[in-house]
């Protein structure tokens, strides 16, 4: 009975955006189940379960909550898993309990009276209070998390992928909401498991404001892009939908972000010795990057030299905690200027990797190297003329330039200035997205190839 | 007489009428000549009041109408409490504000509390006279050294705020035109003789004044000279005044500053308001203007996200374009650079620190983007002003001095002086619009009266709506976001009424995904045909814009009973 279960769970699983082993061979190796959620004798059952996948024999934990109901009510089939045969309640179905408007309030309810029964703590940054009355929504476009609009005003992000210990977005979230820091949406708390058997407990969830105004700021500069586009001949600076007051601006943003990061948490200096053990290591990641994307072949001696210069500069570098993902699409416009979401750093690094103090310059790298991927987007490389190649060039140029003006004019200090190190981040990322596209948009491939090229040759 | 024996009051006696009238900015020289002397009068505006009924318009605004010599728009008053020659008699005046109030219009007038012409008797009496009764009516001093904080506002005139007067033997203070001394608040006879002049208008029936140049009263050292709590004190006093003893009527305050100093100017947040019952939202306009261009909706929704709530009894007041320059302080440095360059490409389109344009050249005459701005205007927070002509689409003349380039004569036909005036067409007061595009033989009323897809009927058709919705008036105004940036949509509630408004700011067509979840179960009505749209369902509510489109819906509560 319970293989049965576990098939159906998987054959649910595998169709969800943040299963992360699609196209492996998977099976269920264990199912944790927390005891049941205080639903105050109203069904549904609610619970959190940790389900264990091994995945070509890799081994992952996901974290799903379950609404049991003794009958199929009809409005939830597009969120049923399967039957289960509890043994105190007899036979059960079970639905994917965030698609259920009825079983979300048990499970968000332990915020606001505390209660941390369900083998799950919840901590929060000051009293929470939830409208369970306005149904809730689910955000669509997420990968590996599922995030939900609780009443009008708070968005709770539930991690799907979990791993013991503290999760960067919260810890990250948790330091800069107590300082204050206005380029974040504010953490308002988060929940987790119990620790168990002296090992960590998991983070499942954390809640902060939900900001009903704001705009990803990728589809904002795309739409930038497309203006720009529709116009014959006219520059970037001409059009209408100019984006270099936006760029400005969320260079100052992303700024601040970072003196709140330097102030909120640890922060180091890397000397000379430790600049040359990163050269090494973006130097191993190139090599690694030539032998799967052979593309990158030609360019690799001159992008070598880069990693060169950075291995004998004579120079320290500080370094601190950094977002470690951030490209356009990890940032929002909102009536209230430019935030910053998203602190889990790169998802396919290990935990200890994306939690490394690292120096801001890899961010900054990662922006323009967005506003890049935002130019070449609307067209494919391939399918440009010179004319187009030219305007977008244009833009994306316009952009960075204006992000790095607005950088600096709130920092105090210019990260052209620190040229050798911009130059290797940016080199890394673009080898890294070389990578990326050819396993999964090859059509793409040529955007980051595009600027491997300029950067070889600059 | 006394004035209950003769007038004619406006039917509705709601003290809050403002928050819901749409206003009407009307130039009496420019909209309507009766006598054929090449000016129009307070007659020929009379003669028109049937046409500003038939629009929907609540109440006039006169910009001054007093003695003057002219040299500001009639701003210089040479005599609070007469109206100039040409323009009429104080008599035609009470027929005007008769046969108004009897077709349920009301009358504001401009008021100029700051400053008076230099031709007004009292500064005339001033200078010749220091000890005489009027000596001390302007503010006067040996040295220009004074209030140096204080900024100069038409810096392309104005070298400083001091201008030295060789009868008097000093100098005298002007915040604008060196024309124009400023009177001295501080001196109790001046407020004596300012509310002597509002009490005179008041009992001939005015509805209210609207107050120019209110932040500039008083003057202090080592401030800036603006929005000083002695200005405010004497508002308070003016307000008392008003409503002790004709109760009802307003006070609309022209203070171009931000919101959040803006906002004193309501007075005493507690008590619902004791100063004036509106203000102008000044940075709105060329916000609009900015996110239009931009095609992004965070102009708009920043600086209404950056405006304080107001006391109760008190209202915005919001317009497009009013017969003074596109004033572009309320915008950055860089904005103001951007703004110039897109929408006055010719340097003598900017004036002083703005864009003397009228609304149909700044949009290139594209009557989608008029419907666009007309349409955010009247549904925007705030109660809408618009300019005489704008609803015709009229055009600019941007080669006439000052800012007479969006003051020329309103265009009734095609023929002669577009029906303004018999005059020879050489003594006009000034010259009507002939260029091809915007001529008075293409753009007068007659013409739009008679095609019913005009800007005219259109702009009638949106103020019957606005009218017909509490909720555009009086209602709660919430920003909901939405996943396009070139979208801005927002929700306007009173009571059971319930307004959806989404705009596309961008010239393409444009998807919106909206968040509608308290409206689960609602079939939007679109106001504008009556067309009923799907259902709100769980999912974000997804709808579909033309370039510039723009949607009103009712959203109505009780939809299952209000069905046949």
């Amino acid at each position: 009975m319970t293989a049965d279960f576990h098939a159906q769970l998987l054959h649910y699983m595998n169709d969800q955006r943040w299963f992360a082993g699609k196209g492996g061979v998977s099976s269920i190796d264990e199912v944790v189940r927390l005891p049941w959620l205080d639903t105050k004798d109203v069904e549904p059952l609610v619970r959190v379960e940790l389900v264990t996948v091994l995945t070509d024999g890799a081994p992952q934990i996901y974290h799903v909550p379950m609404a049991y109901y003794e009958s199929e009510p009809e409005r939830m089939a597009h969120a049923l898993i399967g039957t289960y045969d509890d043994p105190d309640h007899g036979r059960l179905v079970a639905y994917d309990a965030l698609h259920d408007r009825a079983a979300i309030g048990a499970y968000v309810l332990g915020f606001v009276d505390r209660d941390d029964s369900g083998g799950v703590t919840h901590t929060v940054l000051g009293p929470v209070d939830i409208d369970t009355e306005t149904p809730s929504v689910m955000l669509t476009g997420e990968q590996s998390n599922t995030s939900l609009v609780l009443g009008e005003n708070l968005l709770l992000k539930v991690f799907r992928k979990v791993v013991a210990g503290r999760n960067p977005d919260i810890e990250i979230h948790d330091a800069l909401t107590r300082a204050g820091s206005t380029a974040i949406a504010p953490l308002r708390g988060w929940m987790a498991t119990e620790p168990r058997d002296g090992r960590q407990g998991y983070d499942l969830t954390m809640l902060q404001d939900f900001l009903r105004s704001g705009t990803d700021g990728w589809e904002y500069a795309r739409a930038s892009v497309r203006d720009l586009m529709m116009e014959a001949d006219l520059h970037a600076d001409e059009v209408g939908g100019d984006f270099a007051a936006e760029a400005e601006r969320l260079g100052g943003t992303v700024a601040r972000l970072h003196g709140d990061l330097a102030e909120a948490l640890q922060t180091d200096t890397w000397g000379v010795a430790e600049v040359k053990q990163l050269a090494d290591r973006l130097r191993k990641r190139l090599a690694e990057a030539v032998a799967t994307a052979p593309e990158l072949k030609p360019y690799a001696a001159t992008l070598g030299s880069a990693y060169d210069a950075l291995a004998t500069l004579e120079t320290s570098v500080p370094v601190q905690r950094v977002h470690g993902d951030l490209h356009l699409g990890q940032t929002l416009r909102t009536i209230g200027g430019w935030v910053i979401i998203d602190f889990e750093g790169e998802p396919a690094k290990p935990l200890a990797e994306r939690n490394a103090l690292d120096s801001p310059i890899r961010d900054v790298a990662g922006m323009l190297r967005s506003f890049d991927y935002a130019a070449y987007s609307m067209v494919l490389p391939s399918e440009m003329t010179s004319q187009e190649r030219h305007r977008v060039d244009e833009w994306a140029e316009r952009n960075r330039t204006a992000f790095l003006d607005g950088y600096s004019a709130a920092r105090g200090e210019d990260p052209r200035a620190q040229e050798v190190l911009l130059r290797a981040y940016e080199i890394d990322k673009a080898a890294y997205e070389v990578v990326y596209e050819k396993h999964n948009r090859p059509s793409w491939v040529n955007i980051p190839l595009s600027a491997i090229e300029r950067l070889a040759t600059a | 007489m006394t004035e209950s024996e003769h007038q004619i009051r406006p039917e509705s006696d709601d003290p809050n009428w403002f928050k819901r009238a749409v206003f009407y900015e009307v130039l009496i020289r420019s909209f309507k000549d009766s006598s054929g002397d090449g000016v129009g009068d307070l007659r020929g505006l009379a003669e028109r009041l049937d046409y500003l009924a038939w629009l929907g318009v609540d109440c006039l605004w006169l910009p001054p109408f007093f003695p003057s010599p002219l040299r500001d728009g009639g701003y210089d008053v040479s005599d609070y409490t007469d109206v100039a020659e040409d323009i009429g008699t104080i008599d035609d005046f009470k027929m005007f504000l008769d046969a108004a109030h009897s077709r349920g219009i009301r009358v504001i007038i401009d008021f100029v509390m700051n400053h008076t012409s230099d031709q007004h008797p009292w500064f005339q009496s001033s200078r010749s006279d220091p000890d005489g009764p009027y000596g001390d009516f302007y503010v006067w001093s040996d040295t220009d050294d004074l209030y140096q904080d204080a900024r100069i506002i038409f810096v392309d005139t104005e070298a400083s705020n001091w201008t030295w007067d060789p009868v008097r033997g000093q100098y005298f203070w002007h915040r604008f035109y060196s024309h124009q001394p400023d009177l001295n608040f501080d001196n109790p006879a001046v407020h004596q003789a300012m509310l002597d002049a509002l009490a005179f208008w008041l009992d001939l029936g005015v509805d209210g004044f609207r107050l120019d140049a209110v932040p500039y009263l008083y003057e202090r050292e080592g401030t800036n000279g603006e929005n000083l709590p002695e200005t405010h004190t004497f508002l308070r006093k003016v307000r008392t005044f008003v409503d002790d003893g004709w109760p009802g009527r307003v006070l609309l305050a022209e203070a171009n500053q931000w919101p959040t100093d803006v906002v004193d100017y309501f007075g005493d947040f507690n008590t619902g308001g004791d100063e004036c019952h509106m203000c102008f939202h000044f940075p709105v306009m060329p916000r609009i203007f900015m996110a239009v261009r931009r095609e992004s909706r965070y102009p708009i929704s920043e600086i209404l996200s950056q405006t304080p709530d107001i006391p109760k009894n008190c209202h915005w007041g919001i317009f497009l374009r009013n017969h003074d320059e596109l004033t572009l302080e309320m915008v950055t440095d860089e904005d103001r650079d951007y703004m110039w360059a897109e929408y006055a490409k010719d340097p003598r389109m900017k004036a002083n620190i703005g864009i003397r344009r009228r609304l149909a050249p700044l949009l290139d005459n594209d009557i989608d983007q008029m419907e666009l701005f007309t349409a955010l205007l009247l549904s925007l927070p705030g109660s809408p002003v618009l300019y005489y002509g704008d609803e015709i689409g009229m055009g600019d003349n941007i080669w006439l001095g000052d800012r007479d380039g969006v003051r020329t004569p309103m265009q009734w036909t095609p023929d002669r002086n577009a029906g303004f005036s018999s005059a020879t067409p050489g003594r006009l007061t000034l010259p009507v619009i002939m260029d091809p595009v915007f001529g008075y033989q293409a753009v007068n009323v007659e013409a739009d009266l008679a095609n019913t897809s005009s800007l005219l009927h259109w702009t009638r058709r949106m103020i019957q709506i606005r009218q017909q919705h509490p909720a555009l008036g009086l209602g709660s105004f919430t920003d909901i976001g939405g996943s396009n940036p070139a979208v801005l949509s927002f929700l306007r509630e009173f009571g059971d009424d319930a307004m959806l408004c989404v705009n596309n700011l961008s010239r393409f067509a444009q998807p919106v995904e909206l968040d509608l979840r308290p409206f689960e179960g609602v079939r939007p009505i679109e106001t504008l045909g009556g067309v009923e749209f799907p259902a709100i369902g769980e999912l974000p509510y997804l709808l579909t814009l033309g370039g510039y489109g723009f949607y009103w819906f009712r959203l109505p509560k009780n939809q299952e009973a209000s069905r046949p």
